[in-house]
């Protein structure tokens, strides 16, 4: 058999942003017609890596070779050139062109500057009939439902005749069937010799489509095999297996009784018949991979998005989880997992933003009394920790770590029974994450109920008490202290043994 | 896994210069002490009181609109088009009913009627999230048209003189009463703008409403509220401008809501919400107001001032967007 | 709420809204005949077309704009900016070269439109906002604030007069100027990457479609037909007046919105905006000929507006479905196909 160059060789590959090194010396190869996976857990660096791919960002050293030549990807219009197609979970569609317009966007078939209706028609027909898709080319694609959507989105990258095609987490909306139907369309962009990257955590998707498998971990490159017989164990093992440093401290709290009882939570769609419970004292986690429904149901819980059927109760007493007002004056808090979205008012002082969610404490008949005001902010800043705690400062000015213990302080000063931190330390240097560990845990000792998300492993498994861990919106296990990163693991891909 | 220690950003505050800090705060100032000298350059009556009166007179009714239109940009409502509506109802209102019920009272109802309009607009803005442009203006053809129907197509002339008087006089013989009227209005709007839970609620919501919402505000409420106010102010000032010309028709509010909107955004309130003040906003008015007298005295007729208040709005927002852009993040 | 949600959601409901321009139109017609016995015949008919038509150049612009997003405000104010300058420029010029003038100042205020918009980055609603007050000034700097009038009342008379006893020129220009746009839309190559750059501006660039460039050159275009309407209507009246066209604008967008083009973009239909314009002009026909005074019709026309972006918003959930006209038989046709359509883009 002749010697033919990869489609695909990345090699060396690091990248550092400030603060953060999100890769280090990882290497990538992808055969011609080969589907290759690559798993890892959340944050290990996976998206990254796709995205130095498509030319969104540029590595900050390594090679990358294409059909055997290095090449340089200057953007993502230089990648699609290139013959890199990048399906992200996003759909980057048009809803109110046609499938045919969709496909061919930016070029369609045409004369003298109208459009060729037959030729794109039949263009699209073309290609959704070698991608074995049912998909009707003059449908209006914001009139189909999402996994057709997903099949033009796939039909659109394969139309630029690609060499690679990327597939982000592709049937995390889809049933059991549209999946099937994908992987047939998989298979036939395999026979036409396109190299494919399959990025999911779907275990159980990879064994049956991969070809290779490449683990990655912490931003490093585990192991890069055959999927010749790999099971869904041997990955985990290699995506979890770390030793535990003990940088989370843990302290023993007497345990009260249940404050946050949860049962039946449900939005059909995005999860199911959640029940949960934490008791005062109690740090309770949450695992799962990103789009289990952890944040759902936690602002779901919070009343910031509503549930369709389910109960909360704090302290026996139903909540009414319609809006955050409701959920503040039950007791609950939530620090919400995009800071920058849901957490700050980036124009506003730190002391207005500490402030923000206890207005009734800060005035009196609407008129805001500056004293006590001040006094409220300075005390919960200094409390944990903002430096430099001069709360007339604009927050936006502030550090990632900084900004994280504003919102917490936000939340405290609502005296919170149950505290529902979601990535509490994402974005947050090494510094200020021993700070927020040590205020959670000063937290648990007052007897606040706490429910921690976090997609760090060793952080869950540090500190919590018990784990709930959610896997395609159901709660797949509740495991005790002691549990072990393979347990959460199992239980997070759904492999949890009978 | 290598984490670097991120470095505390604090020093880039600290070496922020004195220009940057303070220069968005100074420049209105300046530029107004800037036409004043120019003014009494260009000509010996501009820096009389007498003059300088008649430009606070001028400035009051537009005031009064402008201290509610700041709440609508700073909670990034965009503007508040059906104005000119509001204006007339309680122009036209206040004069019908001042021989049935008391000038006064009518001025109440007047107020109160113009009140519902913005609620209205509250109630489509805040709460159903329609666009705030085409419904103000759509809003406020119909309560024009409304006004128009109600009045039949003549002018409604007021039958006390008495009141008139009131407003049109001074105060101790010095102070226009109309005059003081605006600096109350402003005054409050100012307190409620910068030191109640409504005006800091108004500032969160336009700087950043989902994370606002999510802290429990009643973001709806905030949106809707800044439009009830201007709507009910606009009514107002209507009232006032009714009682002291004695005459109304429908036409009467014509060209506030650009006056108003002009003198915002010279002020250097952002239309993208979440900053500026009712100072900087009268500010603005002021500044736009000197301009104007200045030509006036000049001599240069009133079509140009249209034209300058037009490139002014302009080049007003493309230096807000320009700032942001230098100084902003990401 | 909810239950008026799933109301909203009821497949008797989406089709009501899909044929909604349709159902208006009909409605429209069926009431105005109804209390105005003469208005179906053909030169009454004629007749409201004609009065609708500086309405109607400026909402083919105007639909253009909305598509890609952005709002113009300026449409009335550019009408009487180029009116004056076709009439002024008279003595000058001679008839004819002064009405071209008056298109190229009509392109010009479109071109500043453009650079505040575009290359400026301002808000097209302030924009266009400060660009309208600044026009509108201008015209009464140059006219005094007083209409005047031009050399030779006969040569503008022409424009609105129905030729051969159909309809007039007017009429036929801005019907014209609708099928050809509408054309455009459907099968130009540029026409289809205007919805892609108001729908999904950024993927939009991604596949090479530059953005920018389409929105500068709607503003132009909205600039050109605002000051085709302006010409016209000067000249058939001969007179340049500061204050023409001062309530065009709101007309026009709901002529617009009543056809079934959303603000917030990606979706119109040029005759979609005909059947709007349709609907206004029998509406308002048949108020004057019922003796409903100006101020109500205006009154009916707000109603109206708010109502339709009402129902936009509460619909809007769904997205894809496009109301207009011409994409009714290819939604229908969808429809027969996937009678489970509920899942909409991922965020």
């Amino acid at each position: 058999m002749t010697e033919t160059a990869p489609a695909l060789s990345m090699r060396g590959i690091s990248k550092s942003f400030p603060g953060i090194r999100a890769l280090t010396d990882v290497d990538l190869e992808v055969g011609v017609g080969e589907v290759h996976a690559i798993v890892g857990e959340n944050g290990a660096g996976k998206s990254t890596l796709m995205k130095i791919l498509a030319g969104v960002y540029q590595p900050t050293e390594g090679t990358i070779e294409l059909q055997g030549e290095a090449v340089r990807i200057s953007g993502p219009i230089d990648a699609r050139k290139r013959g890199i197609g990048m399906v992200y979970q996003e759909l980057n569609l048009v809803p109110d062109l046609s499938v045919a317009e969709n496909i061919t966007l930016g070029a369609p078939p045409s004369k003298f500057g109208l459009v060729d209706r037959k030729a794109l028609r039949a263009r699209a027909q073309e290609v959704l009939t070698e991608l074995g898709a049912r998909v009707q080319p003059d449908d209006l694609v914001g009139s189909l439902p999402v996994s057709q959507q997903q099949l033009v989105e796939i039909a659109k990258a394969y139309a630029s005749n690609p060499r690679i095609i990327v597939l982000d987490e592709p049937t995390s909306s889809l049933s059991e069937n549209e999946a099937q139907a994908l992987f047939r369309v998989i298979e036939r962009m395999k026979a036409a010799g396109i190299a494919i990257i399959y990025i999911s955590h779907r275990l159980r998707e990879v064994i049956e489509l991969a070809d290779r498998v490449t683990v990655l971990r912490d931003g490093r490159l585990v192991e890069s095999r055959s999927a010749e017989g790999i099971t869904a164990g041997d990955m985990i093992r290699l995506m979890v297996g770390r030793e535990l440093t003990d940088v989370f401290p843990k302290r023993e709290v007497p345990i009260g009784d249940v404050v946050l009882k949860v049962e039946g939570l449900t939005r059909p769609g995005t999860f199911e018949d959640v029940d949960l419970e934490v008791r005062a004292g109690e740090i309770v986690g949450l695992a799962g991979f990103v789009g289990a429904g952890r944040t759902e149901v936690a602002r779901a819980i919070f009343g910031l998005d509503r549930a369709a059927s389910g109960t909360v109760t704090v302290d026996g007493a139903p909540v009414e989880a319609t809006s955050p007002r409701k959920g503040v004056d039950a007791g609950i808090a939530y620090v919400p997992e995009d800071r920058k979205r849901d957490g700050l008012v980036p124009q506003l002082t730190v002391k207005d933003n500490v402030t923000l969610a206890v207005p009734g404490d800060i005035a009196r008949l609407g008129w805001i009394r500056r004293g006590v005001e001040r006094k409220l902010a300075s005390e919960k800043a200094t409390e944990l920790g903002v430096s430099p705690p001069v709360i007339d400062r604009r927050v936006d000015t502030y550090s990632g770590g900084n900004q994280q213990k504003v919102v917490f302080a936000k939340w405290l000063a609502t005296q919170p029974r149950v505290l529902i931190l979601d990535e509490p330390t994402r974005g947050v240097d090494v510094g200020a994450k021993s700070d927020i560990h040590r205020i959670i845990g000063e937290l648990a000792a007052q007897g606040t109920a706490i429910l921690m998300i976090s997609s760090e492993l060793p952080e869950v498994l540090a500190v919590s008490d018990r784990i709930y861990v959610l896997h395609e919106g159901r709660v797949s296990a509740e495991l005790p202290r002691g549990a072990s990163e393979q347990d959460v693991m199992q239980a997070a891909t759904g492999e949890v043994a009978a | 896994m290598t984490i670097n220690i991120e470095t505390v950003s604090t020093d880039r505050v600290v070496k922020q210069g004195f220009l940057s800090r303070y220069g968005t705060t100074l420049a209105m100032p300046l530029g107004i002490l800037m036409l004043l000298v120019v003014g009494a350059f260009l000509s010996d009556r501009f820096l009389t009181i007498g003059n300088l009166t008649n430009v606070l007179i001028n400035m009051s009714i537009v005031g009064i609109i402008v201290v509610g239109m700041t709440f609508v940009f700073v909670s990034r409502g965009m503007a508040d088009l059906s104005v000119p509506a509001t204006v007339a109802v309680g122009g036209i209102l206040v004069l019908m009913l001042d021989d049935v019920i008391g000038t006064w009272p009518a001025a109440l109802v007047g107020v109160l009627i113009a009140a519902i309009a913005g609620v209205v607009n509250g109630l489509l803005i805040g709460y159903a999230g329609l666009n705030p442009v085409i419904t103000t203006l759509a809003s406020g053809t119909i309560v024009l048209g409304i006004a128009q129907a109600f009045v039949g197509g003549v002018i409604v002339y007021g039958q006390d003189p008495g009141a008139k008087e009131f407003l049109t006089g001074r105060l101790f013989g010095v102070v226009p009463v109309i005059v003081l009227i605006f600096l109350i209005v402003a005054l409050l709007g100012h307190l409620a703008l910068s030191r109640s839970v409504f005006g800091r609620w108004t500032y969160a919501v336009g700087s950043n409403p989902h994370a606002t919402e999510a802290s429990a505000v009643p973001v709806r409420l905030v949106k809707a509220g800044a439009f009830v106010m201007t709507a009910t102010l606009a009514g107002f000032s209507g009232v006032l401008l009714g009682i002291s010309l004695q005459a109304a028709r429908p036409a009467i509010g014509a060209g506030y809501e650009f006056d108003a909107i002009t003198a915002v955004v010279v002020g250097g309130v952002s239309l993208l919400g979440g900053s500026g003040s009712i100072p900087r906003a009268i500010g603005g008015l002021l500044f736009v107001q000197l301009l104007t007298n200045i030509l006036v005295l000049q001599g240069v007729p009133s079509e140009p001032q249209g034209m300058v208040k037009g490139a002014l709005i302009a080049g007003a927002v493309a230096l807000d967007v320009y700032l942001r852009r230098r100084g902003g993040r990401e | 709420m909810n239950a008026v949600r799933r109301a909203f959601d009821s497949d008797v409901f989406l089709g009501i809204v899909r044929y909604r321009v349709a159902i208006i139109l009909v409605a429209t017609v069926v009431i105005s005949a109804s209390l105005v016995p003469g208005i179906l015949e053909f030169r009454a008919l004629s007749l409201s077309l004609d009065r609708i038509g500086t309405t109607a150049l400026v909402a083919v612009g105007l639909t253009l704009v909305l598509i890609t997003g952005k709002l113009d405000l300026s449409g009335g104010a550019i009408l009487a900016l180029s009116g004056i300058a076709a009439i002024g420029l008279q003595e000058q010029f001679g008839q004819v070269p002064a009405a071209l003038i008056g298109l190229a100042v009509g392109v010009a205020a479109g071109v500043v439109n453009g650079i505040l918009v575009v290359v400026l980055q301002i808000n097209s609603l302030v924009a266009t906002l400060a660009s309208m007050l600044f026009f509108r000034a201008l015209c009464h700097f140059l006219t005094d604030s007083r209409p005047f009038s031009g050399l030779d009342p006969l040569f503008g008379l022409a424009v609105s007069r129905p030729i051969g006893g159909t309809f007039t020129l007017r009429t036929i220009l801005f019907v014209a100027l609708l099928v050809l746009v509408h054309l455009w839309l459907t099968r130009a190559v540029a026409g289809r990457n205007l919805f892609a750059v108001g729908s999904n501006a950024a993927s939009a660039e991604a596949s090479g479609i530059r953005s920018n460039g389409y929105v500068f050159g709607t503003f132009v275009f909205a600039g050109f037909t605002a000051g085709a309407a302006g010409v016209i209507q000067s000249l058939s009246v001969n007179t340049g007046s500061p204050v023409f066209g001062e309530s065009t604008s709101l007309l026009a967008i709901a002529a617009v919105v009543i056809g079934g083009t959303r603000l917030e973009g990606g979706r119109g239909s040029a005759l979609g905006t005909l059947g709007g314009l349709l609907v206004l002009a029998i509406l308002t026909t048949a108020m004057e000929f019922s003796n409903i005074p100006a101020y109500t019709q205006s009154i009916v026309t707000g109603v109206i507006l708010l109502l339709l972006i009402l129902l936009d918003r509460f619909v809007s959930g769904k997205k894809g479905r496009d109301l207009s006209l011409t994409a009714l038989l290819r939604s229908v046709r969808a429809n027969r196909r996937h009678p489970e359509n509920e899942r909409t883009l991922a965020p």
